[in-house]
């Protein structure tokens, strides 16, 4: 058994491998999709923090303030001094940080310093302000114009470049990011179908144990059946027959003195004993019919009042010590059915009266009318069924756990149920421990113009 | 307009500080403050509890340490009642700054760069600078324009 278990538990991984494959495929598409888009996200900000062009067109516009405001003839210190101060700050920025190693980067690094070392050689704060510094710093202003243009000009060359470049990254990442995407979908499916696939050869392995294990039970129950209905049969038909034949045997003892009185007892066990041999062969020729769906109902409309008149008068006669009353209901009582079914279902339920009820008490049978149904009710008052044997009380071979149960068949009332079924009709039971119990048959009223049946 | 007159106010301070070396006004205060218009001398923003700040920028490399006051100290000694103030900088660059920014934020006006006074030739007199360093969502392009630079005039409103 636990070698089974281990090569199931192998085969279990085995089919889950390409799984766990497909998985490591898709998050690693997936993490490769995300490291390049934040990758690409990353150099777009810095792009745009950078702005390059926006520093140099900064300090091209102050230093053309500046040879502005110091070309003026009517020279405004302030103003010189405040441009001057800015157009510095601009060419220091330029030659500070990433400004700095950008510049580098397309060679203009050396021109920047050498124009703000230029301008510092005429620092107004150092010199003083006089007309000859401000026609100077005029000249130094026009000078270096065309310098601060053309970096203006590689930077936006530059920029372009590079630009270009990043759209060409950007479209690449999204290639990949489009590819790792699809691949990951890809791999997911493929997860799913191996799942799902696994999942279903699962169930069906269940299914397959399930049905197996349902067979071998049902094949346990037919063949416990048969020995269970062997067993019940043989031994309900060997009392009839030791009654009929230690009547024989007494008869056969007496020899010539023999009288009509002896003869007469004997006649009444002997009659008895084969009506119950003839009512046990009927029931098990029903089951047998049952069974084989060869049993057809003959539907015709019945006169309850006369049927259940012979029923109770028949068995009168085989228990003359009992007191069995008979009381219908006014009116027409006319059911639909077929008049031996039914005529076995009442005997089943009057004999079963009678042996579970104590000699002396009476059994009642009324018949009256409900609705569209007539009912049979046949109320003993015996022990009354335990509520445990109630679910199963029309199962066959079902006998109840009371002790006087050990008499019957447990065929009789599961046939009759059967057969009430057949007939569309319904078999209720009220108990009460220790009182009593009445088991009713109720069958559909027969239409009015049906020609009646008599017993 | 009164973006104008705080350039003027602005221009007349400097020009006053070309002409007076000692106590040049740095900063003009105006708007919901008390007693606006307020020139700030060096000395007077000095005064104001000092506060260090280890950050690295966009336009330098490395963290330089930066020296000065808290904006919101700044605001509150002159009992600002404003919600945005307009910082204005030298190069008549101007920006709205929400005050709730400062309140979040160590947010200083920085006089002193790795030791050296900030001068009106590189990013001084004043510089906003904000503490990226401590909070990912400063490192953010949106941030960036309000770390004024050669800031000179402030207008609460």
């Amino acid at each position: 058994m636990s070698l089974r278990d281990h090569s199931d538990d192998r085969s279990k991984w085995a089919s889950y491998a390409p799984l766990l494959l497909l998985l490591l495929i898709f998050l690693g598409a997936l993490g490769f999709a995300l490291a390049k888009s934040s990758a690409l996200e990353r150099d777009m900000r810095i792009a745009a923090t950078q702005n390059m062009l926006w520093v140099v067109t900064q300090t091209q516009m102050e230093l053309l303030v500046l040879t502005l405001a110091a070309s003026s003839p009517v020279g405004d210190d302030a103003e010189i001094a405040r441009r001057f101060d800015l157009t510095l700050a601009r060419l220091n920025l330029m030659s500070q940080g990433p400004q700095a190693r950008y510049l580098d980067d397309i060679g203009h690094l050396q021109s920047v310093q050498g124009m703000s070392d230029a301008l510092l050689t005429l620092d107004p704060v150092a010199l003083g302000h006089s007309p000859d510094l401000h026609a100077a710093l005029s000249d130094l202003g026009q000078s270096l114009h065309p310098q601060i243009n053309r970096i203006a000009n590689d930077v936006m060359t530059t920029d372009w470049d590079k630009a270009a470049t990043r759209l060409d990254d950007y479209r690449a990442t999204q290639q990949v990011v489009i590819f790792s995407v699809a691949f990951a979908l890809l791999a997911a499916l493929a997860v799913s179908w191996l799942l799902l696939r696994n999942q279903r050869k699962l169930h069906l392995a269940q299914l397959a144990r399930l049905r197996a294990a349902s067979l071998l039970e049902q094949e346990r129950s037919t063949s416990a059946m048969y020995r269970d209905f062997a067993a019940i049969v043989s031994h309900q038909m060997r009392t009839p027959l030791s009654l009929i034949d230690s009547a024989m045997h007494r008869l056969s003892r007496k020899g010539t003195d023999v009288t009509a009185q002896d003869v007469a007892e004997r006649r009444v066990i002997v009659a008895d004993a084969v009506g119950r041999l003839t009512r046990l062969v009927d029931t098990v020729l029903l089951l047998a019919k049952l069974d084989t769906d060869q049993l057809q109902a003959r539907f015709a409309p019945i006169s309850m009042r006369s049927a259940v008149t012979s029923l109770v008068g028949e068995a009168q006669a085989r228990h003359p010590d009992r007191e069995l009353r008979l009381s219908c209901a006014e009116g027409p009582l006319v059911a639909l059915g077929d008049l031996h079914l039914v005529g076995h279902i009442l005997d089943n339920l009057l004999s079963n009266a009678i042996k579970y009820s104590q000699a002396g008490t009476p059994i009642e049978l009324r018949v009256f009318a409900q609705g569209q149904t007539i009912a049979c009710a046949v109320t003993d008052q015996g022990a009354g069924i335990h509520n445990q044997d109630l679910p199963r009380l029309f199962d066959r071979y079902y006998r109840g756990n009371d002790g006087g149960a050990g008499h019957g068949t447990g065929l009789g009332l599961a046939v009759a149920h059967e057969l009430t079924e057949l007939l569309g009709g319904r078999l209720t039971v009220e108990t009460w421990a220790g009182k009593g119990s009445v088991f009713t048959l109720w069958l559909p009223v027969a239409a009015q113009e049906q020609e009646v049946v008599h017993e | 307009m009164a973006t104008t007159q705080i350039i003027a106010a602005a221009l007349v301070l400097l020009a006053v500080a070309r002409t007076a070396t000692a106590e040049i006004p740095i900063l003009t205060l105006t708007g919901a403050v008390n007693g606006a218009p307020v020139s700030l001398t060096r000395s007077a923003l000095k005064d104001l509890p000092q506060h260090e700040l280890a950050t690295s920028t966009s336009v330098t490399d490395g963290t330089p340490v930066f020296e000065g006051f808290l904006m919101r100290d700044l605001l509150s000694e002159y009992q600002s009642s404003g919600e945005t103030v307009v910082a204005v900088a030298l190069n008549d660059y101007q920006i709205n700054i929400p005050v709730s920014g400062f309140e979040r934020f160590d947010v200083i006006g920085a006089l002193y760069k790795d030791g050296q006074t900030l001068s009106p030739r590189d990013k001084g007199p004043i510089w906003i600078v904000y503490p990226r360093d401590d909070h990912g969502e400063l490192q953010d392009i949106r941030y960036d324009t309000r770390w004024v630079w050669q800031l000179v005039a402030l207008h609460v409103e």
